[in-house]
C-alpha cells in the first residue's frame, strides 16, 4: 500500500513539474516573439486574446491541425524516433532540480520541493543532456534530404564541442561544493559574505559562469550558435522535412532545453532558490528561483535581438581554442585554491 | 544476491535488451542501424548499473560512451556513408573461414567466462562464508542509508558512493588512471598527425625541406584557406 501511494505521489509531482514546465515554455516562446518584437521596434502577436495571451494555445492547435508530411525516402522508424528523443531528453532533467526548500503543506505535511534527490544528480543532468544530440543527429540522417544531413551533421559536431567546455565549466562549482547533489549544492549557497554579498557560486567562480553562459547558448542551438539551422544555407536545418505535430515536438525541445540551462545556471551559480526571506517563509523560495531563471530566458531573448550569426570555422575556432584552454585553466585555478584552502582550513 | 519484484522485471528487461541489442548491432546490415543498436546496448547495461546500486558508474557511462563516443562513431558513419547496405539481399558475411573463424572464437570467449565467472564466484562465496563478511556490508550498509536524507517522494535516498569511487581511484589507482590518460593523448595526437594534409604541414612549416621540393606543385597559393 505504501509503495502504491509512493509511486501515485511521484507520478502526481512529475506531472506537475512537466506541466508547469511546459507551460512556462508555451509562454517563453510568446515572451521571445513580443520582446522580439520591442526590442525590433514592432509589435510582435498582440491579437489573440490580451496581450497576445492565447497564442500558445492557438499555435498548439495550428500544429496539431497541420498536415502531416512524411518523406518518401525517409527511414520511417528513426525519422518518428527522432523528435521522441529530443524532447524526452530535454523533459527528463526537470526531476533533480530543486525547485524550493523544505515547505509545509496542510495535509500532507513537510516535503521538500524536488523530484528525486540523488548521489549523482549534476552527472544525470549532463548525461541525458548529451543523448539529447541523438535527436538532432538521427533527425538529419532519417530524412533522405541534404539540407538535413548537413544540418545534423553540424549541429552534432557544435553540440560535441561545446559539451566539452560546458562539462568543464561545471567542474570548478563541484570542486567548490564538493558533491554532486543539486539540493546540497543550493544549501550550500545560503547566507552571506561580508553581510552583504550572498554565498552564491558565480562570485569565486565566474570565469566558469561565463564558459558555461556561452556553451550552454551553444548547447541549445540559439544565436549567435544556431547554425544547424541557419536558414540562409540549409533552409531549416536537420528539421527542413519536419512538419506538424512532430515539428512542434522539436520546437518544444529547444525551449525546454533552454529553460533546462537556465535552471541550471540557477542552482549552480545563482544559488537556486536561495535569497531574502526564504528563512522565514520558504515558499518564497519558489519565486526567488523562477525570478532568476526568468532572468536567463530574458538574457537568452536580448541576445537573438542583438547578436549576429557566426560563421562555422569562428564557431570551432572559439569553443577548441578559446573556451575549453580557459576552462582548464579555471579548474586548475579552482583546484588549487581548494587545495590550499583545505590545508589552512578556510572552509 | 536475488532479486525479487520490480527489480527481477527490470534486470530481465534491460538484460534482455542489451543481449538482443548486442547481436543486431552485429546482425543490422546499415552501419548508423548498428550504430544504434550499440546505443541501446549500452544505454541497457547502464540500466543494469543502477540496478546494482552503481549510480556513478552508470552516469558516467551514458555521458562517456552514449553521449560521447557513439555520437562521434554515427558522425563518421554519416560523414563517410559507409554503403555496405546497399547491394540489397546480397549477403555480406557468410564466407565458410569467416563463419568458422567467429564460431571459434566466440565458443573459446564464452568456456573463458564460464570458467572464470564460475571459479571467481565460488572463491568470493567462499571468502564471504568465511568471515561472515556479506551480513556484516549488508547491516552495516543498512545503518548508513537509515542516516541519509531523502527526497520529496520518499523513494530515493544520497548515499556517499561518488566520494567513494573518487577516494579509491586516486589512492589505489591513480597509476593505471594516468596510463590510460597518456594512451589517450596518445591516440589524440597521432589522430591529429594522420588527419593533417601535405598542405596543413607546409603552412606550419612542419616538412622535411625534401619532402616540401617533391609536393610543391601539390601545394597551392592559397594556402590560408587551410588554416583552422
Amino acid at each position: 500500500m505504501e509503495t502504491i501511494t509512493q509511486v501515485a505521489l511521484q507520478f502526481l509531482a512529475i506531472t506537475v513539474a512537466f506541466t508547469v514546465v511546459l507551460m512556462i515554455v508555451a509562454y517563453t516562446v510568446l515572451a521571445e516573439r513580443r520582446v522580439l518584437g520591442f526590442i525590433q521596434g514592432r509589435l510582435g502577436p498582440n491579437r489573440v486574446g490580451p496581450f497576445g495571451l492565447f497564442q500558445p494555445f492557438a499555435d498548439l492547435l495550428k500544429f496539431i491541425l497541420k498536415e502531416e508530411i512524411v518523406p518518401d525516402k525517409s527511414t520511417k522508424f528513426v525519422y518518428f524516433l527522432a523528435p521522441m528523443i529530443a524532447i524526452i531528453a530535454a523533459l527528463m532533467p526537470m526531476i533533480v532540480y530543486p525547485f524550493g526548500p523544505a515547505i509545509n503543506l496542510p495535509f500532507i505535511g513537510s516535503i521538500t520541493l524536488v523530484i528525486a534527490r540523488f548521489d549523482v544528480a549534476l552527472l544525470y543532468v549532463l548525461g541525458i543532456t548529451s543523448v539529447g544530440v541523438y535527436g538532432i543527429m538521427l533527425a538529419g540522417w532519417s530524412s533522405n534530404s541534404k539540407y538535413s544531413l548537413m544540418g545534423g551533421l553540424r549541429s552534432s559536431a557544435q553540440l560535441i564541442s561545446y559539451e566539452l567546455s560546458l562539462g568543464l565549466s561545471l567542474i570548478g562549482v563541484i570542486l567548490v561544493s564538493g558533491t554532486l547533489d543539486l539540493y546540497s549544492i543550493v544549501e550550500q549557497q545560503g547566507g552571506y559574505w561580508f553581510y552583504v554579498i550572498p554565498r552564491w557560486n558565480i562570485f569565486p567562480q565566474i570565469i566558469g559562469f561565463i564558459i558555461y553562459l556561452i556553451s550552454a547558448i551553444a548547447e541549445t542551438n540559439r544565436v549567435p550558435f544556431d547554425l544547424p539551422e541557419a536558414e540562409t544555407e540549409l533552409v531549416a536545418g536537420f528539421h527542413t522535412e519536419y512538419s506538424a505535430l512532430k515539428f512542434a515536438l522539436f520546437f518544444m525541445a529547444e525551449y525546454v532545453n533552454m529553460f533546462t540551462v537556465s535552471m541550471l545556471a540557477t542552482t549552480l551559480f545563482l544559488g537556486g532558490w536561495q535569497g531574502p526571506g526564504v528563512a522565514q517563509f520558504p515558499i518564497l523560495g519558489v519565486f526567488w528561483f523562477l525570478i532568476k531563471v526568468a532572468f536567463f530566458l530574458f538574457l537568452y531573448i536580448w541576445l537573438r535581438g542583438t547578436l549576429p550569426r557566426f560563421r562555422f570555422d569562428q564557431l570551432m575556432n572559439f569553443g577548441w581554442k578559446f573556451l575549453l584552454p580557459v576552462a582548464i585553466l579555471n579548474i586548475f585555478l579552482t583546484a588549487t585554491a581548494v587545495f590550499i584552502g583545505t590545508i589552512y582550513g578556510w572552509w | 544476491m536475488t532479486l525479487t519484484g520490480w527489480e527481477a522485471v527490470f534486470f530481465w528487461v534491460f538484460a534482455v535488451t542489451a543481449l538482443m541489442a548486442a547481436l543486431l548491432t552485429v546482425l543490422a546490415r546499415n552501419a548508423v542501424h548498428s550504430a544504434m543498436f550499440l546505443i541501446s546496448t549500452l544505454v541497457s547495461v547502464a540500466a543494469l548499473f543502477i540496478l546494482l546500486g552503481a549510480e556513478f558508474v552508470a552516469g558516467a557511462q551514458i555521458l562517456v560512451y552514449v553521449g560521447g563516443v557513439m555520437v562521434l562513431f554515427l558522425f563518421v558513419i554519416m560523414l563517410v556513408n559507409v554503403g555496405a547496405e546497399e547491394r540489397g539481399k546480397e549477403a555480406i558475411f557468410n564466407r565458410t573461414p569467416q563463419v568458422v573463424a567467429s564460431l571459434l572464437f566466440s565458443g573459446l570467449l564464452v568456456i573463458g567466462l564460464v570458467i572464470g565467472i564460475n571459479q571467481g564466484w565460488r572463491a568470493i562465496q567462499e571468502r564471504d562464508e568465511r568471515d561472515n563478511r556479506l551480513v556484516e556490508v549488508q547491516v552495516r550498509r543498512a545503518q548508513e542509508e537509515q542516516a541519509l536524507p531523502v527526497a520529496a517522494t520518499n523513494t530515493m535516498k544520497i548515499t556517499r558512493d561518488t566520494e567513494r569511487i573518487g577516494n579509491s581511484l586516486y589512492r589505489y589507482a591513480s597509476l593505471p588512471f594516468e596510463i590510460a590518460s597518456i594512451l589517450l593523448l596518445v591516440a589524440i595526437i597521432g589522430s591529429v598527425m594522420l588527419a593533417r594534409t601535405i598542405k596543413q604541414e607546409a603552412v606550419t612549416d612542419d616538412l622535411d625541406p625534401e619532402v616540401l621540393k617533391e609536393a610543391a606543385p601539390l601545394i597551392t597559393e592559397r594556402a590560408d584557406l587551410t588554416e583552422g
